[in-house]
């Protein structure tokens, strides 16, 4: 499978530090780009062209309020990842270490 | 992490009910495949480190029945029933798992189990009946895990995004 697109996959839209620290700022509540960007030492432009990346991978969203235009989490975009990470995907990958060690010692106790 | 995500096929018509894992063991295929058909070797591994089962009934066979009790490190009980619907050794097993016999919500899992030089890739595909089943199960195994080590700070940190970005 070629790899996806930045801007399709939430792999790795969050693969990049800066945006996920505009994630990890978003998680307190909503933002204006002119907050974001002197929060975290960026360029306005730099950080409306990361939160144009987390919107189109649905982990943010926006809205105009007055003049201004406010950024929010929307955390659903994260299912990929919480399904990659955990949950049962988890369960198995746990399960098969175990496996793993148990057949080598299945493995060494018979070539004994 | 994108070349995780790219393991899995996306063009199976069963994909946004399915969940795909796959694992190379450093073992050979028969050895592999052997400790899957005996409580005895199942009971070692089976869920992660912390784990245990008691078995109330085993018999691996098409149509013979794994009926256990999986206890959690947080003294947790969970009811499991298993039973195969197709064997063919060494290299597939097709088995049915739910809480208890006729159990609605039951899911397929289909193992398949192939050469890698001298190691063994274990795939387990497992489709749900229906897309709101897999994201149950996901989330049931998120509490299953919830006392154990194995649930990093990154996955701590998504549940708990997304649980303050689903309360809105």
């Amino acid at each position: 499978m070629a790899r996806a697109a930045t801007t399709s996959d939430v792999f790795n839209a969050i693969a990049e530090p800066q945006r996920r620290e505009i994630l990890a700022l978003l998680r307190a509540g909503e933002r204006p780009v002119t907050e974001l960007a002197r929060e975290l030492g960026m360029t306005q432009p730099g950080a409306s062209k990361h939160l144009r990346v987390l919107r189109e991978v649905g982990l943010v969203r926006d809205r105009r309020a007055g003049k201004q235009r406010l950024y929010a989490l929307d955390a659903r975009g994260l299912r990929p990842v919480h399904e990659w990470t955990g949950g049962f995907a988890q369960f198995w990958n746990a399960s098969f270490d175990r496996l793993d060690e148990y057949v080598q010692d299945l493995k060494h106790t018979r070539q004994e | 992490m994108a070349a995780t995500a790219g393991d899995t096929p996306a063009q199976s018509p069963t994909a946004d009910r399915e969940i795909v894992i796959s694992r190379v063991i450093g073992a050979p295929r028969e050895l592999v495949f052997e400790a899957f058909t005996d409580v005895r070797h199942l009971s070692r591994w089976w869920g992660p480190e912390g784990f245990t089962t008691t078995t109330r009934a085993f018999e691996f066979r098409v149509g013979g029945v794994w009926d256990f009790v999986m206890h959690g490190p947080d003294g947790t009980d969970y009811q499991e029933w298993i039973t195969w619907t197709e064997i063919a050794p060494p290299e597939r097993i097709a088995l049915l798992h739910g809480e208890s016999r006729g159990d609605p919500d039951a899911f397929e899992s289909v193992l398949t189990f192939q050469l890698d030089g001298a190691a063994t890739r274990i795939e387990m595909r497992t489709v749900f009946p229906t897309r709101e089943l897999r994201d149950e199960a996901v989330e049931k195994y998120h509490a299953i895990e919830g006392g154990t080590q194995t649930l990093d700070n990154l996955a701590a940190y998504v549940t708990e995004v997304l649980r303050s970005g689903e309360q809105r």
